[in-house]
């Protein structure tokens, strides 16, 4: 362990190395003397949370961005891309966090795009596709399109796409987040055939379970600077994270720790005694939303979660979760189904009279749907109930601000004070604000939170989760819909998989289940 | 962030403003030009200035006459802006007054209001006029609630409909158009009873002020205590930011922006009744003249703030009054004027982002 990444003897020439990289946007430093080497047939990950300079790490080497100051030098000469048509004639491929593919086209004409000019040679480029297929196994219908196409298999044309230019250097950006546990594992074994090949991996994550399982060499990123790494991080696998975190491990959280794949995924349990009688405080029955298209996005969803329950919808996104976060918030029309709330009914009612019944909502979307960015921190914090500070009409900000500067103690949100724009904030800080809006409900009964940890680094999740749990300790039931199944599997109680808008199964959450779990995601009934 | 004002020179004191500056040097740049046109098509630049300043500051009569030119522009520009914090723009303004101008004209000549007490003669009027332009302004809201239909075009083109509604009601005799006794009586509506006329603040046609001028420094306090200091000057700014995440937390769309459109309404509508019974006192065609996009243009530029609104109707109402009276004495044609003002637009414009970027680069 050293805050150096290349300690190791120089064993081959960097393919790739940066020295005392800077790149500000703005006042602000993303990376601030950032130096590494990257070497042939290493799979070298980057490590940090968000907002540590990883992206723009990548889309420096990848000619997006160019550095303030610095030198990045390439297969021994000097690297200056002005695009990634630059890095791409070089060599250098990579995957985006976000699909870069045309939905209406096919795979092949996907594959083509940008590469040929003239007349197509569609036959011989799915040739090519059928031999990266056998070499790295990575099997895909040339003719097929893309929008039939499930999540993993686009992200397998994302990396044909790279590997067809047979490049010395492959940059993936978080390349796991959207995918099944099964197609993790597929990914990483593709990563591992592509470094043996001698060519360079550069993968970037923040989960440490992949580091662990393929990493030769790691770098830690923190706030734009380099703060560590190693050349053996299986067993350094501690200081990594402590170099990353900026904490102690042994005071992380358990379910903090257990999501970020720190420790064996271990079930938390909470207060919630077996033989506490149920009572059933949100009804789900015929749950059903089509689209203005008239495709079933949600297929007659029904669901009951129990006072102090935490039950846990797990799913590849895109399987519904969305739909029925939308129908549940009130921001949705379902076409069938009903919902209640213990007594009342609340199928097709406004979210003001949703709020009002005790229902809290933390969206999957917080930026569309949970804040008012451009508003101050205060306003958004009692943004459904600002009639609470008012007298005559007129806003008492004073007593808005103090009430809020409050709630900031209570949840951690750290900010200059109640008063800033709430977009100045930190995706943590701001997702604690919704949720301690959405928490503080005066009559909260149940809270359903979508994907609330999403973004956020370990210490924002072990905050969120330990406000929801302490709500479910007081009796809330909790509806946590999500897309990581180790958050599922360490803080549900129960676990219902959403696939292609239906339930395929439902179990109680326990870790040694989570191969039939994610057979079920993927579409597999038990 | 509070703003530590210090004494100093003049000039020092401006370049801590620099919004205030660039304002007013891009008004002395847009002038500048201005001058060289009026130079350029033969006319006497002395003459033309010394009619311009006759007709702004010359004479009570004239600062009057601007500072009541002002009103209907100030009105159009605090609806324009009440609207647009909720994200809402509204160019009916010109319909508005229209409407507002029609429905003054019908109660106070068919109203029997000339006989009541307290003031109620011109006040009913102007009522009436305020109703019928929140209407105009409602009905574009509802069109957005309902169908989606973007309120800039809606209210544009109910501007077209107020604007020949007016012309409709003053070419008809049974509608508003005075009895015809020869064929040569103009199409315009019969002179609005004394009673029903603005009463002057000074009492004397000299200085003809009319209480227009408190009413509407009112509603400006009115206006920017509702969007700087009431729950309902944030919702209105929710909505306006993010619409979606407004409505979860239960704050209603619908009723919040058939609210902005309908008070900028009836602003317009209020607009056309202190036009009608302070000014004209005869509702013929053309009677909105443009007012309507100038108020517009005020609110544009004003940038959300009130002060700004009064800054930019002042400005504007000096201008036309000033414009009116070259063209009667130094034969400068009123089109000039209009060209300097869409000048003064750009510049401001042009000043504004300058000044921005400036202030943050």
């Amino acid at each position: 362990m050293s805050m150096s990444s290349d300690l190791a003897a120089p064993a081959a020439e960097p393919l790739l190395s940066l020295r005392a990289i800077t790149k500000r946007f703005g006042s602000f430093a993303a990376l601030s003397d950032v130096s590494l080497d990257i070497r042939p047939g290493e799979i070298h990950c980057i490590l940090g949370e968000n907002g540590a300079g990883k992206s723009t790490l990548c889309n420096l080497i990848f000619g997006v961005h160019r550095p303030d100051s610095g030198v990045m030098r390439y297969r021994d000469a000097a690297f200056q891309p002005s695009g990634p048509a630059d890095s791409l004639a070089l060599g250098i491929a990579m995957v985006h966090q976000h699909f870069s593919l045309v939905y209406d086209m096919t795979v092949v004409d996907n594959v083509l795009l940008g590469r040929e000019r003239g007349v197509l040679k569609r036959g011989e480029c799915a040739a090519q596709l059928e031999k990266l297929a056998v070499e790295y196994g990575l099997p895909l219908d040339p003719y097929a399109r893309i929008e039939d196409l499930s999540v993993g298999e686009r992200q397998r044309v994302e990396i044909v796409k790279c590997l067809i230019r047979d490049p010395s250097l492959f940059v993936l950006d978080e390349p796991t987040a959207v995918l099944l546990p099964d197609e993790i594992a597929a990914l990483l074994e593709v990563c591992r055939r592509v470094a043996s090949g001698g060519r360079a991996v550069v993968l970037v994550t923040h989960k440490l379970a992949e580091i662990k399982k393929i990493a030769d060499r790691v770098t830690v990123l923190r706030g734009g600077k380099v703060v560590g790494g190693s050349s053996t991080p299986a067993a350094d696998i501690n200081g990594l994270v402590r170099a990353m975190i900026q904490g102690n491990v042994e005071t992380l959280d358990t379910s903090a720790a257990s999501i970020m794949g720190l420790e064996p995924v271990r079930h938390v349990s909470h207060a919630r005694s077996a033989n506490a009688p149920r009572i059933e405080v949100l009804q789900v029955s015929g749950l059903t939303v089509k689209d203005h298209q008239g495709v079933t996005r949600l297929d007659n969803f029904t669901l009951g979660v129990d006072r102090g329950e935490i039950v846990g919808v797990a799913g590849v996104e895109g399987n519904g979760q969305s739909e029925l976060t939308a129908v549940l918030a009130g921001m949705m029309p379902a076409t069938e189904g009903r919902i209640h709330l213990g007594e009342i009914e609340l199928t097709a009612r406004s979210p003001k009279e949703i709020t009002a019944a005790g229902m809290g909502i933390v969206p999957e979307d917080r930026h569309a749907v949970g804040c008012v960015a451009a508003m101050s921190l205060a306003e958004n914090i009692y943004l459904n109930r600002l009639e609470e500070f008012t007298r005559f009409g007129f806003l008492k900000r004073g007593l808005l601000e103090s009430k809020a500067g409050e709630m900031m103690q209570r949840f951690d949100v750290r900010a200059r004070g109640p008063g800033v724009i709430f977009s100045s904030l930190s995706g943590g800080n701001q997702q604690k604000a919704v949720l301690a809006r959405e928490i503080t409900l005066p009559n909260l009964v149940c809270l359903v939170a979508a994907q609330p940890t999403r973004g956020l680094d370990v210490g924002a999740v072990a905050a969120v989760y330990s406000q929801i749990r302490a709500a479910c300790e007081r009796g809330v039931a909790i509806l946590l819909v999500s897309s990581e199944l180790d958050e599922l599997l360490t803080v549900a109680d129960r676990i219902v998989v959403l696939y292609r808008g239906r339930i395929m199964g439902s179990c109680i959450a326990d870790p040694a289940r989570r191969a039939e779990i994610g057979a079920m995601m993927a579409g597999q009934a038990q | 962030m509070t703003v530590i004002e210090q004494p100093g020179p003049l000039l020092k004191r401006f370049a801590a403003r620099p919004a205030l500056l660039g304002s007013l040097l891009a008004v002395a740049f847009a002038a500048l030009v201005g001058l060289v046109l009026i130079a350029s098509i033969g006319v006497s630049v002395p003459d033309a200035i010394s009619a311009f300043v006759d007709g702004t500051v010359g004479s009570p009569y004239s600062i009057a006459a601007s500072i009541n030119r002002s009103l209907a522009f100030a009105l159009v520009g605090f609806g324009f802006i009440l609207a647009n914090r909720a994200n809402l723009t509204n160019v009916g303004g010109e319909g508005q007054i229209a409407v507002g101008g029609i429905a003054a004209t019908a109660v106070a000549l068919y109203g029997h209001v000339s006989g009541l007490p307290f003031g109620l003669s011109f006040l009913l009027p102007m009522l009436a006029a305020v109703v019928v332009g929140a209407a105009w302004g409602a009905l574009a809201a509802v069109m957005k609630v309902k169908a989606g239909t973007n309120e800039v075009i809606s209210t544009l083109l109910l501007s077209f409909i107020g604007v020949w509604l007016l012309y409709w009601c003053v070419q008809s005799p049974a509608l508003l158009r005075k009895p015809m006794t020869t064929s040569a009586t103009l199409p315009e509506s019969l002179e609005i009873p004394d009673a029903t006329k603005l009463p002057l603040l000074s009492g004397d046609y000299s200085f003809p002020l009319h209480i227009g001028l408190p009413l509407t420094v009112v509603i400006a306090v009115v206006v920017a205590v509702l969007l700087s200091k009431t729950v309902f000057g944030l919702r209105l700014r929710a909505v306006g930011l993010n619409p979606v995440a407004a409505n979860r937390a239960g704050i209603s769309y619908a009723r919040t922006v058939v609210f902005a459109l309908a008070s900028a309404g009836a602003l317009g509508g209020l607009a056309g009744a202190l036009m009608l019974l302070g000014e004209q006192y005869t509702l013929k065609d053309g009677f909105s003249s443009g007012y309507g996009f100038d108020g517009l243009v005020a609110g544009l530029l004003a940038r959300g703030s009130v002060t700004g609104v009064i800054a930019a109707a002042l400005l504007f109402g000096f201008m036309r009054s000033g414009g009116i009276n070259m063209e009667m004495v130094a034969a400068v044609p009123t089109a000039l004027v209009v060209v300097i003002q869409g000048l003064i637009v750009i510049t401001l414009a042009g000043a504004t982002l300058f000044i921005e970027k400036w202030e943050r680069p």
